[in-house]
């Protein structure tokens, strides 16, 4: 995951030349030859999101590049059961270790230091070295498109999101999906429940029930479930999906931000057999067209005008026509957040603690 | 001729029986030997190694596979056994915390929330750079036991003053304790490096010292030290045998004078604080600091440990130790034959019901008699 706080980057201005350490240390690290992945998940390979996302990639990854990749499942985050299962793929001869989870920064990079010529790879992690990169999506890249569905799909205007827990990658989303909203219809609101939890879907129904109540129409989500699309379809609403395409759950799906790992991984697989990999000091952070989230849109509901205007919207995101946080933002106490013919940084991306106006929640 | 269902009572009772017929009859056993104690867990174990390897053999991996692969490479070598070893330690300290409380007859199932409020207060230390540092350390460990303690203390006066469930109040601490973790890794606590929800990482000062063999730390002789301590104190001190005493006739030790509520309260106690030090060894030992999920696990299998050790120290140690060889085993079969998890947690069940069952045999004796 690419992180960069202000102060790593003031120090990075201040100092010698990233660029130039990277360079270094990336001379070190040339011996993987013959790729040979493994995957250490985090979940179930069934878990319907997170986890799942990774599975299918790792199947479309052996299919085009024609390998196995054998993958251990359930790997909880903590050091003592991540590093077993890494070592025990190194003794298989495994040369590339693929992560999924924050909670394996720290095992990683300890493991990444042991192990110099073996290459790490994590998903959702913080850590980053010269063989050892952490990935991320763009995900208010894909979230903002959905909010466009929504705004689109929304009468009543008032718009609810299930959200797991308020930090900055899911705040960004929060944000962008209201944003993408009001792209549609200037006048939507959007109100936001955290439920602590990545996955609980008793907590999840509560929540979307709750703002089913308060009289919302579409109801959007950044956990790790499908409870609130199939409460959305109980109560004759629309939803929108995180991590895979959820209409597989509820006819109320219209759009789903969906990962697209192997978009990722495959040329980056093909870089290191071709010994061209390199080092990322901030990671890699993709965008809707390098692997990161894509949407699968639309549902029925969805006008061939609206979709439409949502491709548009999106070719302009590829394209770096038209970024999801560019100038003038304010948030809603009123701090300006992106002055005029500015972009949000990606350092402030990652230190997003603040909501756009029409946000209501997340206090 | 007409079936059972319809004869009549009469019938019935005049229609000869089968010339022979076994009946089991079952018979408490007065006294175990330890070399029959052996040799019947020996016996559970082989016939639970048995069936899993049946099953995985149904779903397609060899059993000569099996013993070249699990046996060579996931026991012989040292790195297998150092990790092993690793995840046993913060394993025995939660089997001890669970076990001193079941001593005393108090069914501690928070032992999540104690963990989670010994890391807490261990991490305060940490964070806010608390006394000197060659004291830090120490201080850590004390106020991971104060703040196990603090959390179990409810619970205990409500049990003791006014007959309130444990199972119930341990239980639904364990979530409030939960949300206060969150609350603070996603506020106040979280890393200032990175701003991601987990505590700042620990300095050299404040972590467990590594061993120097494999990755392991001083996790692993501090939960054998624990576990040597409250032994002794269990089994050879004075204390422990008031404990037994209580333990076995609540009403009958009170009669002879044992200060009843007085030794139940420093039981549950110390099942508490060493609640709070799994919270530390976790933390301290083997993460470097307190992360959103360290204590993910250790209730159920904190109450496993206890069980399958009897509520012994001895027991504890051993149990743990079975317990972390089927994590690692379950983690070989998914690296060597991409054995579904499922499948891997079906023979890890396999063998904890069949050590768990055969306590049966320990127990009772089974006669089998000729009904006739």
């Amino acid at each position: 995951m690419t992180f960069i706080t202000k102060t790593m980057l003031t120090l990075a201005a201040g100092a010698l030349s990233l660029t130039g350490l990277a360079q270094g240390a990336q001379a070190e690290f040339a011996a993987v030859g013959d790729p040979k992945p493994a995957i250490i998940l985090f979940g179930p390979t069934n878990d319907g999101g997170w986890s799942q996302s990774i599975d299918e990639a790792r199947q479309t990854v052996e299919e085009e590049l024609d390998m196995r990749i054998p993958q251990a499942e359930e790997i909880p985050e903590s050091a003592t059961a991540i590093r077993p299962a890494a070592e025990l793929f190194i003794d298989r001869g495994s040369n590339i270790i693929i992560g999924s989870a924050f909670g394996y920064s720290d095992t990683f990079k300890e493991l990444s230091e042991q192990y110099p010529d073996i290459l790490f790879i994590n998903p959702a992690g913080i850590t980053n070295g010269p063989n050892l990169k952490s990935v991320y999506g763009r995900t208010y890249q894909s979230q903002y498109l959905c909010g466009m569905v929504a705004g689109g799909l929304s009468k009543s205007g008032k718009i609810g999101f299930v959200a797991a827990n308020p930090f900055p990658l899911v705040n960004w989303t929060v944000n962008a999906y209201l944003l993408g909203a009001r792209e549609v219809n200037p006048d939507a609101e959007l109100t936001v429940v955290f439920t602590g939890a990545w996955g609980d879907p008793v907590k999840e129904r509560a929540a979307t029930q709750a703002l089913v109540e308060q009289g919302v129409d579409v109801i959007g989500q950044h956990v790790d479930t499908p409870t609130p699309q199939v409460v959305a379809e109980e109560a004759g609403i629309y939803a929108t999906g995180h991590h895979r395409d959820l209409s597989e759950f509820s006819e109320a799906t219209q759009c789903s931000s969906v990962w697209t790992w192997d978009k990722f991984l495959v040329p980056e697989i093909e870089k290191i057999a071709a010994g061209e990999w390199e080092e990322a000091p901030y990671g890699a952070f993709l965008g809707i067209d390098e692997g990161g989230t894509d949407v699968a849109c639309c549902g029925d509901a969805v006008s061939d005008e609206l979709k439409a205007k949502v491709m548009e919207a999106r070719d302009k995101i590829i394209s770096g026509e038209a970024p999801v946080f560019a100038g003038p933002i304010t948030d809603r106490d009123g701090t300006e957040r992106v002055p005029e013919g500015e972009v949000l940084s990606d350092a402030d991306l990652w230190a997003m603690d603040w909501f756009v106006p029409g946000v209501t929640g997340g206090e | 001729m007409a079936t059972t269902e319809n004869l009549s009572l009469r019938e019935r009772a005049t229609k000869p029986r089968p010339a022979f017929r076994l009946v089991p009859l079952l018979e408490p056993r007065q006294k175990v030997g330890e070399t029959r104690r052996i040799a019947v867990y020996a016996a559970s174990l082989g016939l639970a190694a048995l069936l899993s390897v049946l099953l995985l053999a149904v779903s397609g991996v060899p059993p000569s596979d099996l013993g070249t692969e699990i046996a060579a490479t996931a026991f012989s070598s040292p790195r297998a056994l150092g990790s092993v070893l690793a995840q046993m330690a913060p394993l025995v300290v939660a089997g001890l915390a669970t076990a001193i409380a079941f001593r005393a007859n108090f069914w501690n199932i928070g032992l999540e929330g104690q963990m989670i409020l010994g890391a807490i207060c261990a991490t305060a230390i940490a964070i806010f750079d608390i006394g000197p540092e060659a004291l830090r350390l120490p201080l850590m460990m004390l106020a991971a036991c104060a703040g196990g303690m603090g959390w179990i203390a409810g619970p205990a006066y409500l049990r003791q003053k006014l007959g309130v469930s444990e199972v119930i109040t341990t239980l639904l601490l364990n979530y409030v304790a939960f949300n206060l973790l969150l609350h603070l890794l996603y506020g106040g606590w979280k890393d200032p490096v990175s701003s991601f929800p987990h505590s700042e990482q620990y300095e050299a000062v404040e972590r467990l010292p590594q061993l120097g063999w494999q990755t392991l730390t001083w996790a692993l002789p501090f939960a054998g030290i624990l576990a040597a301590a409250l032994w002794w104190i269990l089994s050879a001190s004075r204390l422990g045998y008031l404990l037994d005493l209580l333990s076995a006739n609540r009403d009958m030790a009170r009669a002879v004078g044992v200060p009843v509520a007085g030794l139940s309260l420093a039981a549950i106690l110390a099942s508490g604080a060493v609640a709070g030090l799994t919270g530390f060894v976790i933390s301290a030992g083997i993460e470097g600091r307190m992360t959103q999920d360290f204590h993910v696990g250790y209730l159920f299998n904190g109450v496993l440990i206890a069980f399958l050790g009897r509520n012994h120290p001895l027991g504890v140690v051993i149990a743990a130790f079975f317990m972390a060889v089927l994590v690692q085993v379950g983690q070989s079969l998914q690296v060597f034959f991409g054995t579904p998890f499922s499948l891997v947690r079906l023979t890890q069940a396999i063998f904890i019901i069949c050590v768990a069952g055969s306590e049966f045999f320990l127990t009772y004796r089974m006669n089998f008699r000729s009904a006739s």
